[in-house]
């Protein structure tokens, strides 16, 4: 079979080397954008790996994120603990508490679950405003300091202060979790997520343990939601309850849904688009709201399977007109 | 015996309260049933109904009563477009899609919420709703006790509806066995269109008794639509008398808890019993296996 010329790793190549690339040349609000787009983009790998894959629907990963931030505010603002060493704690952190409610929570199926979880972010959203003392309430905490300087091989030192470092900071995790989502899919671990995807009783029946493999792919997806917080609460310095509130969960789904779950390219080009439209559009914030819906509906009524999906759709047919049907896999 | 009296006084609060989300449960409740869809809408709806009744009487100075029919009729209209224009076309799609398109409906009507109706909060006064009618030591508005006598009137007629007539039978039995319905000649299309139409109309029905009792904004369905599906949850989904049964138990638990205890934290309990209600008796208090398998 002749290997074709454009595969998934070279269109992958270009694309990291324009997100190098672009933002020097960028303005400020560009560059901020789009160290949100790498966070958010984090969240919808996060929603990936419980929902794309294993099929669980969770509408709580805001929570985790939201435990991620805060842990991170807290320990460095209050403890006075330094970055990194807050930065893992606080990961540590969102990990077990996803571990902690995966237990209970994935006995349950279908719409259970996802309510289940849906009470769990408008728990922690209530927690993160009512206790006062502790998270600031609804004035929210400030002061976490960025990234601590990174030495230089040649001399010098890398700093955070401004926003181009930043954004090759988020940039950086957004390619370690791309990565790690790759193997982990494509390990033995992956393919019994999405063996779950498909039918968990069948699953089960092969020998699995389906809800160990569901609790370990929970608490997967509440890391890196707890990776994404804890990159915003340092890029934003300010943390509020707002950002934990479950509307940002549906927001996360949304925009992987209208990407493609379960793919890779879903999550960016998802979270591109679900953010930008609104953003060129220059449109209130309301009205981004109602327009991510629109995109949202238009998506599960016409293309369920989202932007990637109807790629892949769109190659199938080009492929299957030249060479064997299993040419494009 | 102060704390006697306070203490029927949360009761009571806590029965007009758990009224409101009976409303809104036993429509969700029942689009649960028969379409398997979870309708987060349904909290947005009522929003919607709350502000038609609104304008309608407010503005165009209608008189009460007429609003209600004619808002319950709207939302029932607006409905039946929802389920011709999404739901119907997404019948065969997995029940996880269903979630997303609700959740979808609930982005878009409350982003033009809040585009159309502003973010100020309203005040929909009807000339009777601040009346506070005081029995002994009790007092409780006029308009709740309006929600509660509506919600009595409501829920039986549905009652009777459901179990009398012979439309209301086929609703039943479309939720109970959905293929052997279609094998007894029922049209499930359009009986899944009806069950749609009559949760949108329940909550049109709930948006303008519940509008007078509290201040209207655009976010205002999604507090009593959580509870309302913890309500619809902790009862077992898909029935209607679980529904009510948790509903009202959830309304007075918020109402205990936010009395005794905070009412900050009131939403926390009442979702704390729901996921507690899911570990140890995952159908629910009254759900059913015959009801969804």
């Amino acid at each position: 079979m002749k290997m074709p010329l454009f595969t998934k790793a070279t269109a992958w190549l270009p694309a990291l080397i324009l997100a190098i690339v672009i933002p020097p040349m960028a303005g400020g609000y560009l560059v901020s954008m789009l160290i949100l787009i790498c966070i958010w983009t984090i969240m919808c790998f996060s929603l990936n790996i419980i929902y794309g894959y294993t099929g669980q629907l969770s509408l709580g990963q805001a929570a985790f994120f939201g435990i991620g931030a805060y842990a991170f505010g807290l320990l460095t603002v209050k403890v006075n603990m330094g970055f990194w060493p807050a930065f893992f704690a606080s990961v540590f952190i969102a990990g077990l508490s996803g571990f902690l409610i995966g237990i209970p929570a994935l006995k349950l199926r279908g719409p259970y679950f996802i309510l289940v979880t849906l009470g769990f972010s408008v728990i922690v959203g209530v927690v993160l405003v009512a206790w006062v003392d502790l998270t600031g309430g609804a004035n929210g905490l400030a002061g976490m300091p960025r990234p601590s300087p990174v030495p230089l091989p040649w001399g010098g030192r890398l700093t955070f202060d401004s926003l181009l470092p930043m954004y090759y900071f988020t940039l950086f995790f957004l390619v370690l979790i791309m990565v790690f989502s790759h193997r982990l899919i494509n390990s033995l671990i992956g393919r019994r997520f999405i063996a779950i995807s498909y039918n968990e009783d069948l699953t089960e029946s092969l020998g699995i343990d389906t809800m160990s493999t569901k609790i370990l792919s929970f608490t997967i997806s509440a890391i890196m939601a707890g990776i994404a917080g804890v990159l915003y609460a340092s890029y934003n310095v300010v943390i509020s309850p707002e950002m934990a509130y479950f509307a940002r969960g549906m927001d996360v789904v949304a925009y992987l849904v209208v990407g493609g779950a379960g793919t890779m390219a879903g999550p960016i080009l998802g979270t591109l688009v679900l953010m930008a439209v609104p953003e060129l559009l220059q449109v209130i914030p309301s009205l981004k709201t109602m327009i991510n819906g629109i995109i949202l509906m238009l998506f599960l009524i016409f293309l369920p399977s989202g932007i990637s999906g109807g790629f892949k759709a769109l190659k199938g047919r080009i492929i299957r007109s030249r060479t064997s049907p299993y040419a494009g896999s | 015996m102060v704390t006697a009296v306070e203490f029927c006084q949360y009761i009571l609060n806590g029965i007009s309260q758990g009224c409101i989300y009976i409303l809104l449960a036993s429509g969700l409740t029942l689009v649960f049933g028969i379409l398997n869809v979870p309708n987060f809408a349904q909290g947005h709806l009522y929003m919607i109904g709350a502000y038609f009744g609104f304008y309608m009487v407010m503005s165009f100075g209608m008189n009460y009563w007429m609003a209600l029919i004619l808002a319950t009729m709207a939302l029932a209209f607006l409905g039946l477009l929802l389920y011709k224009f999404i739901f119907y076309p997404m019948r065969d799609v997995p029940e996880v899609n269903l979630f997303v398109a609700a959740m979808a409906l609930l982005m878009i009507i409350e982003g033009a919420a809040l585009f159309f109706f502003g973010t100020e909060t309203k005040w929909f006064v009807v000339p009777y709703s601040r009346h506070v009618v005081t029995f002994g030591p009790f007092a409780l508005p006029l308009q709740r006790i309006i929600v509660i006598l509506g919600t009595l009137v409501v829920m039986i007629a549905l009652q009777i509806f459901i179990k009398k007539t012979m439309i209301g039978a086929t609703l039943e039995a479309t939720a109970q066995q959905r293929e052997g319905a279609m094998l007894c000649g029922i049209k499930v299309t359009s009986v899944s269109a009806l069950a749609f139409m009559i949760g949108t109309g329940l909550a049109g029905i709930a948006g303008v008794l519940i509008g007078p009792a509290v201040l209207l904004e655009p976010t205002m369905g999604m507090g009593p639509l959580l509870v309302a599906f913890s309500a619809v949850v902790f009862g077992g989904m898909g029935s209607i008398a679980g529904a009510v049964l948790g509903a009202f138990i959830l309304g007075l638990v918020e109402s205990l808890a936010s009395g005794y205890i905070s009412a900050t934290y009131s939403l926390t309990f009442v979702f704390g019993i729901m996921i507690l209600t899911l570990l140890f008796r995952p159908k629910g208090l009254l759900g059913r296996e015959v009801w969804r398998p």
